[in-house]
Formats: C-alpha cells, sequence, structure tokens
C-alpha cells in the first residue's frame, strides 16, 4: 500500500515539475486576438481592469513608426508604463483620444479621466475591457472581409491591402512627428538559409523602411546596418528576438515561412 | 505715487509679465523646434558624413539635458524619441569609423 502511495507521490510531482517547466502549448490566437496587446501597469491598481490594445485598429490607419517612434510607445508590452495622468495630458494614447482630434468625419474619443460618470465609464471600457467584445469582433471580420486573405496571423495581408489602395497608413502626426526627409529605400537583399532545401531569405528594405523608419530597428532590434553583421536563428526568432520582436505577434507569423523564404530555387 | 507714475508702473510690469510669458513658451518651443531638426536626419543616416553625425550627437546630448529637467511625462516621451534617433547616429558613425578602418 505504501509502495503504490509513494508512486502516486512521485507520479503527481512529476507531473506538476513537467507541467510548470514546459507549460501548455500555446493557444494559437484567433484572427481577431492576433496582435492584441494585453497592458497593465497600473490599471488594476486603479480598479480598472488592464487595457487592450488591438493593433488591427490602429495599423489601418497608422504605420509603425507613428506609434513607436512619433509617439514613443515601446515595442513591448507594458514596457512604456503608460499612466492616465501622460494620456491625459495628451501623449501617448492622449496624442489622438483626446475627444478633439478628428478622424474623417469622427471624433476620436477621450482617453482617460480624473472623474467620471456612470455614462462616461461605458467610454473607459472601451481600453479597459471587461470581457471579450461581440461587438469589436464583428467590427473585425467586416473589416477583414474587405482586405486581402492571409493564411496565418489576423488573416489579412496588410502589405496588400495597402498595395491595393485599401488601407492608407499615415506616417505624419502634425504637432507630433517631425518633418523628415524621404526615405532613400535600401535595395533588398538576400540572405542564406542554413537549413538545406530552404529557400534563401529575400529581405526587403522597402516593405520595412516605409512603415518602421530606420531608428525602430537599427540598433535595438538589429546591431547591424551591413549585411552579415547579425547573424541569428530561427530558434532566437521564434524566442521573440530580432525578426520575432513583430512577427508573431503583430505582423505575420513566422509559420509563414515563405513570406521571408521566398528566394526562387 | 501720482496715476501717471502707477500708469507707468502698470504698463512696465505689463511689459515684463508679457516678455516673461513670450520667452518661455519661445523657450518651450525652441527645444522642441531643435528636437526635430536634430531627428529629422534620421532618414539620412547612412548618407551622412561622419563630421555631420558627429554633430547631431552632440545636439541630441545637449537636448538631453534640457529634456531631463521637463515635465515627467514629456521627459519620457522626448527621452525615449531622443535615445532612438542617438543610437541610430552613433550607431552608424561606429559602422563608418570600422569601415573606415578595415580600408
Amino acid at each position: 500500500m505504501r509502495k503504490i502511495i509513494f508512486m502516486a507521490l512521485v507520479l503527481m510531482i512529476g507531473t506538476g515539475i513537467a507541467w510548470s517547466a514546459q507549460g501548455m502549448k500555446k493557444k494559437k490566437p484567433l484572427p481577431y486576438e492576433f496582435g492584441s496587446v494585453t497592458i497593465n501597469n497600473y490599471s488594476q491598481q486603479a480598479g480598472m481592469p488592464p487595457v487592450v490594445f488591438d493593433h488591427w485598429i490602429h495599423r489601418q490607419y497608422y504605420t509603425c513608426r507613428v506609434c513607436h517612434v512619433d509617439i514613443g510607445f515601446g515595442m513591448t508590452a507594458g514596457s512604456t508604463k503608460v499612466r492616465a495622468a501622460d494620456n491625459m495630458k495628451g501623449y501617448f494614447c492622449g496624442t489622438c483620444h483626446n475627444g478633439k482630434t478628428m478622424h474623417g468625419k469622427n471624433r476620436i474619443f477621450d482617453s482617460c479621466a480624473r472623474e467620471y460618470s456612470r455614462e462616461e465609464y461605458k467610454r473607459c471600457v472601451q481600453c479597459h475591457a471587461l470581457e471579450r467584445s461581440a461587438a469589436k469582433e464583428d467590427d473585425f471580420y467586416r473589416f477583414s472581409e474587405r482586405m486581402p486573405n492571409e493564411k496565418f496571423g489576423n488573416g489579412i495581408n496588410w502589405e496588400l491591402a495597402e498595395e491595393k489602395g485599401l488601407i492608407k497608413p499615415v506616417d505624419y502626426l502634425e504637432g507630433v512627428s517631425g518633418k523628415k526627409a524621404n526615405l532613400k529605400v535600401t535595395s533588398d537583399f538576400a540572405l542564406k538559409a542554413k537549413v538545406e532545401g530552404m529557400p534563401d531569405i529575400i529581405f526587403s528594405h522597402k516593405k520595412h523602411t516605409v512603415w518602421n523608419g530606420c531608428e525602430l530597428c537599427h540598433p535595438d532590434i538589429f546591431i547591424g546596418v551591413k549585411k552579415g553583421t547579425t547573424r541569428y536563428s530561427m530558434v532566437e526568432l521564434f524566442e521573440g528576438k530580432y525578426c520575432g520582436v513583430c512577427h508573431d505577434k503583430v505582423a505575420f507569423p513566422q509559420t509563414d515561412c515563405q513570406r521571408c523564404h521566398s528566394k526562387p530555387v | 505715487m501720482d496715476s501717471k507714475g502707477r500708469l507707468k508702473l502698470f504698463i512696465l510690469s505689463g511689459c515684463l509679465c508679457l516678455f516673461i510669458i513670450l520667452q518661455s513658451a519661445y523657450g518651450e518651443d525652441a527645444w522642441r523646434t531643435d528636437f526635430n531638426s536634430t531627428c529629422a536626419q534620421s532618414n539620412d543616416a547612412m548618407a551622412l558624413s561622419m563630421a555631420e553625425l558627429k554633430m547631431l550627437i552632440e545636439q541630441c546630448d545637449r537636448l538631453q539635458k534640457i529634456i531631463e529637467v521637463q515635465d515627467e511625462t514629456v521627459r519620457k516621451v522626448y527621452l525615449k524619441r531622443l535615445q532612438l534617433c542617438k543610437n541610430l547616429y552613433v550607431f552608424v558613425l561606429e559602422s563608418k569609423m570600422q569601415e573606415q578602418k578595415q580600408k
């Protein structure tokens, strides 16, 4: 009997360790959830639910650079440590979400307030999401129906959408962005694949610099400006380094091999 | 003090107040203008000469001192923005220096 109890204990402890060490297999996000970022630096301390930021809503209107360079948002969730006070002063989310800025014919809703009524609380929960919003999900599917399809990520080929003029992301915010010279687009280059039979990678500077600028990637993400300076493996990429900073989280996932390994054999 | 004297004093203090307000407003705008012109070159970083890059890095250092004394939020936003463009200039300069050494 003692032997059985001992064996059961060992089995339970072993399972527990294996569970905690390897974790569960990550759940593949639904198209609607892909690119969602939960920000919870101060929300719960203030008695509010965390902010759920949807990239798909914003990236149809603005380039990555507008938010991650000109407005100053970090590249990882929670790294910016945005406070309601920052938004109220007109920075971070408050740059646009100030109740004054117009987007087409619509006024962009105000982001934060020191005091709010029961009615105004409805505005708070647009970002401080209490639960999954069916209305937002509907909006996403209605929007994605008009966009070119993609197998992975949130099922939208954003690059093609821009090429076709279906989205026109803005790269300049009056009073926020500095006037910059036109980007001199560096030519595409090929990177040798490490696996035999796998096509080489074609890195398109055009696709990346137009949306990101130079300073978003160099030197923070890619230490080299010259081809071959940074050596990386797919393992590191899947760990969220280098290309993995964006790809898998917001930009198309790295499981879509052919998007990068695209050099004709 | 007679009424003329009081009027003069009133106008003088008014002018002084206006001067202080305008000066602080100009000062506020001045560093932002400097910031924009300094970081505006980031698109051209690779085409800049080493001397130009060094000058821009010095401008970034000067701006950093001004931004460090601003309000907490302004500091948070602009130090991050400044860091992005300064790091790029430093990085391009170092690569150019390395390239020169190799030649």
